[in-house]
């Protein structure tokens, strides 16, 4: 099928397109030069009048796998008022506000025009449960990243400083359960938690049972991320998230591996920052870090960072660092969920509703977007409510819109607690970002950070057809004043694209596919593979109640596997 | 006047004879009984290895009496199956669970015979088929792969354990030897192809006739597509991959999708619903658990291998054996694996909430006025309480005996408010006791598509969930299913009577490998392969931990999995509703 969408305006940074009128043409699935397409028999889009961008990339929303399934069983209530009907033969039914079920996942996502998203922590014992759940979830294009700070062959490597046997390890790892990136969470507290311990660790005080602070990990892993030439960053969710004073430990974290930069590329990608931005001593005195990481981050260029834009309202907060939770358990009573897997990591699951009235929760709002206006360089920012612990992924476009505007964030400033916007340089904040930058923040830088940027996140020649057509004319509108407008368009885009077919029209799915998942395939000499290998053997049996071949996930298991191949500096 | 209170429940006996054949007569022996106390059985002079009729207010059935060292003077065990479903309480008090144990019961000496399997439900709407299965002979194949393979690290596809250290040898394509499982996952491996189904059939005038499986499908498709509120359920010894095709064929016909934790953990769900559940995977347990409390649970007998590779004796990374560890069983009877007990409560049958709550408030250092809680004194109740504060790592493993007895989800809520209560001292967690080897994956595959994890309706185009309501056993009590689709379960021979009464008005397709009492009253049989043994499948450990069982030997000819089955299905019901 063949396609040319016509006379939109085109945002293409990646390609320094910045809101030109351009015909952009579809061959095969990909992007093509319009000299390539029959223009007679190719089916026409005409988006005059509208705004033309490569589908969205989310680095960072908890999709699939045991914790967020966790979350669907533990919240009935969650699903018995949100809910989509089956539409013939087009569309399939669920269920979900916070924990959607995987056909609204797919089809919410397509119909905001986004097409790639990041599943940021599996369990690797239980990662075939997530390659399942990926594999339900339509539309979109997947990965997962694999939960690695507190594995006990890790620790063991690091602790005796055998970093080379480190990085063929999690080389093993990622391709033995299809994984993308290596994510820290919490670093070590996972291990404490196994005796119950844990809550609060600091960045520089020992894991039990191990001669390592979580520094050291994050250190260690940092070394390993460059010497593997992964795609990504390490992905790191810092020490005493949800502790009021923790944006000391995001810098600390940020600043220790400042010099293991290689290349101009980032070292570290600190995710939902906000979480761990806090100032102030205790809950009565917390206030916005946000300027500190700002100004560190404008700083420094070795860090990436994701936002975890609070927004207000139902959430459901999960993630692996099971030890808040159990704080969180006590902040907010009500229901708690935990999973520890052995040896490897932990989960945690609260139910949590946002408050604007609260001191606390505007604090929390105010964060998120404070650095997302303060950082200088919007190719270091991604927008993300880590779905959906600080807000559902349904809402991006809200936070756009108080991206965009300061009448929109002044509208909801009426609304929260007083007390808590005086913690935050928000309220004093002027800067707007247009549409070229949301197209950064929301397209082409996180599809830069993964390493997908031949492909993903824009629109020239070979990137994947993946396209969404948004129903705003960026000649007409003043975002500022009619940022409504802007968040109605992103709500429900006018077209949408997946891999050249047409999946989304007037905001209503009109097809139901499935995408692709992505893995790392890295390559390390065999000889050191072989050791490792024998290693992993050696344990396996002692410490994991499965066998080491049931372990390991077989290519064929999953629907559409797509290997990112990359050379180790491993000799 | 009642004088006793019946639980029925697993046995090692009856788990085995499942396997090798339920229409054998070791089947019938070893599940239509009643096991006595002694001085019960001679108080009304009743000879052990008599029959005896069990009278409850739901119904009467002919069994054996049987004494044991497991049984206790006021309490009677039939061990689950056709025969105690006669006599259990249908009422699910509005939690889909009916009442399988706790039942206010009479005994008295009979000189009738025990009926036969499939004679249980003669008396219904539709009779059942008698099976001849002399006459039933597996069909020979052109091709017998020959030669001997040694299989290593096979996934057992019988209990929750999901053990996957089986070592089978295949010889050809026979299995010839085991080793590594326990009595129940050997007796199935070595007997899978007893009383097996080798044709499609049809139901014509009250005969099953065989036809091609192209004509099954279609008769089928028609009784779902013409049916107005159809229920879809089973699943829990089949794959991932046929429950996600499940749902997709209920979503389509607008049924009610539905598996066995309805009758098993489906009260645990209920309580999680209410305030979450802090678990942990086997391994961990394994590693570090000094206490272990197993609740309401016979895992000597249900999970033989349980204790051994996971729990109680086995060998972990910090604790390195049964030394290191106490154990705690708490049950309403001595059962067989009380006797590993560092400390045994006996709890009064139906009381366990109340035990429950006193404990909490033990933990708390609250007073408890009673001298007694649900039949456990207060000494020990403290004494409990200690060891469970004292401990480094506890946790609760707990099974039918909390789910099916009074308080049903009620009971989980408060065993898992214990634990929650538990973690302001130490490390402690629970996990349930799953029956099938992939219920807790058929339950994860319906969450996560639908939005909730069993008893969904999907008649009116959209995910709804309400147990009590949208549960199959109350849809089939009431009387309001028109048709159903039954796969990889046996319903008519653990649903109260009264549902299968009404099972017997309605069209009935069973796929399944096995003859099974539902398929003596089914309209539509399609026969299947097995999980773990000729297909492959994505199935879930009791802890959630997902394993793939490969196949180690081909199906007969013509049979294809119950992922081929119902795929062929979904596209026969897909052209009768949107055109070819």
């Amino acid at each position: 099928m063949e396609w040319i969408i016509k006379n939109g305006f085109v945002y293409d940074p990646l390609n320094n397109v910045k809101g030109e009128k351009m015909d952009i043409a579809i061959k095969n699935g990909k992007i093509v030069s319009l000299s390539q397409v029959n223009e007679r028999e190719a089916k026409v889009v005409d988006a005059s009048g509208m705004v033309v961008m490569a589908g969205g990339v989310d680095i960072h929303s908890h999709i699939a796998g045991p914790k967020v399934n966790a979350g669907r069983i533990m919240r009935p209530e969650d699903h018995y008022k949100v809910y989509m009907r089956i539409m013939g033969n087009v569309r399939r039914s669920g269920s979900g506000r916070t924990t959607p079920s995987t056909n609204i996942i797919g089809y919410k996502y397509a119909r905001m025009g986004w097409t790639t998203v990041i599943e940021p922590a599996t369990p690797p014992l239980k990662t075939r449960h997530t390659h399942e759940e990926l594999d339900d979830i339509p539309i979109i294009d997947k990965a997962c990243f694999p939960l690695l700070d507190s594995n006990w062959f890790i620790l063991n490597y690091l602790e005796k400083g055998e970093i080379e046997k480190c990085a063929a390890f999690i080389a093993w790892i990622l391709k033995a359960i299809k994984g993308y990136a290596i994510k820290l969470v919490d670093p070590g507290s996972a291990e404490a938690w196994g005796w119950g311990k844990g809550v609060g660790l600091h960045c520089d005080e020992p894991i039990p049972g191990y001669n390592l602070t979580p520094l050291d990990i994050v250190k260690g892993l940092c070394k390993v991320n460059q010497i593997l030439n992964l795609p990504h960053p390490i992905h790191v969710h810092c020490n005493r998230l949800g502790f009021p004073g923790n944006y000391t430990c995001t810098l600390e974290t940020m600043d220790s591996v400042s010099g293991l930069a290689k290349n101009g590329l980032p070292s570290i990608h600190i995710t939902h920052v906000q979480f761990t931005g806090y100032t102030g001593e205790s809950w009565a005195s917390v206030g916005s870090g946000g300027e500190e990481i700002a100004k560190y981050v404008n700083n420094n260029k070795h860090v990436t960072l994701d936002l975890g834009q609070v927004v207000f309202g139902e959430a459901t907060t999960m993630t692996a660092d099971a030890p808040f939770e159990f704080t969180l358990y006590h902040l907010s009573p009500g229901k708690w969920s935990n999973a520890d897997v052995e040896v490897e990591t932990s989960a945690g699951i609260v139910p949590y509703k946002y408050k604007r009235k609260n001191y606390v929760n505007t604090v929390q709002w105010t964060i998120g977007l404070e650095i997302a206006l303060l950082v200088k360089d919007p190719w270091r920012v991604f927008m993300t409510t880590d779905h959906p612990n600080a807000g559902p992924f349904t809402k991006y476009p809200t936070v756009i819109g108080w991206l965009v505007s300061r009448k929109a964030r002044e509208k909801t400033m009426e609304t929260v607690n007083k007390r808590g916007l005086r913690k935050s340089a928000l309220p004093t904040i002027d800067r707007e970002y247009d549409l070229y930058e949301i197209t950064i923040l929301t397209r082409a830088s996180p599809a830069k950070i993964l390493g997908l940027e031949k492909e993903k996140g824009h629109l020239g020649v070979g990137a994947d057809a993946d396209v969404a057509i948004y129903n705003i004319n960026p000649e007409k509108i003043d975002l500022s004043k009619d940022y409504k407008e802007l968040v109605k368009a992103f709500k429900r885009a006018a077209y949408t694209f997946k891999n050249g077919e047409l999946v989304v029209k007037d905001g209503e799915i009109v097809k139901h596919t499935y995408g692709k998942t992505y893995y790392v395939n890295c390559r390390i000499p065999s000889d050191l593979e072989k050791l490792v290998v024998d290693d992993v053997k050696a344990k396996f049996k002692e410490w994991y109640s499965v066998s080491l071949n049931n372990y390991v996930i077989g290519d064929e298991e999953i629907r559409s596997l797509k290997p990112l191949e990359v050379e180790s500096s491993l000799k | 006047m009642f004088t006793f209170t019946l639980i029925t429940g697993r046995t090692l006996e009856q788990g085995r004879n499942l396997e090798i054949g339920k229409f054998s007569k070791g089947y019938l022996n070893s599940v239509a009984v009643c096991e006595m106390a002694k001085e019960d059985m001679e108080k009304l002079g009743i000879k052990d290895g008599s029959n005896v009729k069990v009278k409850t207010a739901y119904g009467e059935v002919v069994v054996k009496a049987v004494t044991s060292a497991s049984t206790t003077p006021g309490i009677i065990f039939i061990p689950m199956g056709a025969w105690a479903n006669m006599v259990v309480n249908p009422n699910s008090q509005g939690s889909g669970m009916p009442t399988l144990k706790g039942i206010p019961a009479t005994v008295e000496p009979t000189s009738e015979q025990v009926s036969a399997l499939e004679d249980l439900i003669s008396m219904f709407h539709k009779k059942p088929i008698k099976i001849d299965f002399s006459q039933i002979s597996p069909p020979s194949s052109t091709s017998t792969a020959s030669g001997e393979y040694n299989f290593k690290d096979v996934v057992c596809c019988f209990c929750g354990c999901v053990c996957d250290d089986l070592e089978v040898v295949v010889k050809d394509s026979t299995i010839k030897s085991v080793k590594n499982a326990c009595a129940i996952g050997m007796a199935k491996l070595l007997n899978y192809n007893n009383e097996r189904v080798y044709k499609p059939m049809i139901r014509k005038n009250g005969k099953l006739v065989e036809v091609s499986l192209e004509e099954a499908i279609e008769a089928a498709a028609n009784i779902l597509v013409n049916a107005k509120y159809p229920i879809l359920y089973g699943w829990s010894s089949t794959s991932n991959e046929a429950m996600r095709l499940g749902v997709r064929l209920a979503e389509l016909v607008g049924g009610v999708v539905d598996n066995t934790s309805v009758i098993c953990h489906g009260p645990t769900v209920l309580g999680t619903q209410q305030v979450g559940v802090v678990t942990a995977t086997l391994g961990q347990i394994r590693n570090r658990a000094d206490l272990i409390i197993f609740w309401g649970c016979n895992p000597l007998h249900a999970h033989p291998r349980h204790t051994v590779r996971y729990s109680a004796m086995a060998k972990g990374w910090f604790i390195k054996g049964r030394k290191e560890r106490k154990i705690i069983i708490v049950d309403v009877r001595p059962s067989p694996t009380s006797r590993i007990a560092d400390l045994f409560i006996q709890v009064k049958p139906g009381r366990d909430y109340e035990l429950i709550t006193a404990l909490r408030m033990a933990i708390k250092d609250h007073t408890i006025e009673a001298e007694e809680v649900a039949g456990v004194p207060r000494d020990k109740i403290l004494q409990m309480a200690d060891m469970l504060r004292s401990a480094k790592f506890g946790v609760l493993f707990f099974g039918m005996g909390l789910t099916m007895t009074t308080g049903k989800g009620r009971n989980i809520e408060e065993a898992i408010k214990l634990v929650q209560d538990l973690n302001e001292w130490t490390k402690f967690v629970i996990l349930p006791m799953r029956g099938h080897f992939n219920v807790a994956g058929t339950n994860a595959v319906m969450a996560w598509l639908t939005g909730f994890p069993y008893a969904i309706d999907l008649s009116l185009g959209y995910p709804r969930h309400n147990p009590g309501l949208t549960s199959s056993t109350d849809i089939l009590i009431r009387g309001d299913a028109d048709a159903a689709l039954i796969i990889a379960s046996d319903p008519a021979s653990h649903f109260p009577q009264q549902a299968i009464e009404n099972l017997t008005r309605i069209p009935v397709i069973v796929i399944d490998p096995r003859w099974s009492l539902t398929s003596t009253i089914a309209d539509v049989i399609i026969p299947t392969a097995f999980v773990g043994i000729e297909v492959d499948g994505v199935v879930y450990r009791m802890d959630g931990v997902p394993l793939k069982a490969k196949s180690i030997v081909k199906p007969p000819p013509g049979i294809l999995s119950d992922e081929e089955v119902l795929k062929m299905n979904i596209k026969k019901v897909e052209e009768k509703k949107f055109g070819g």
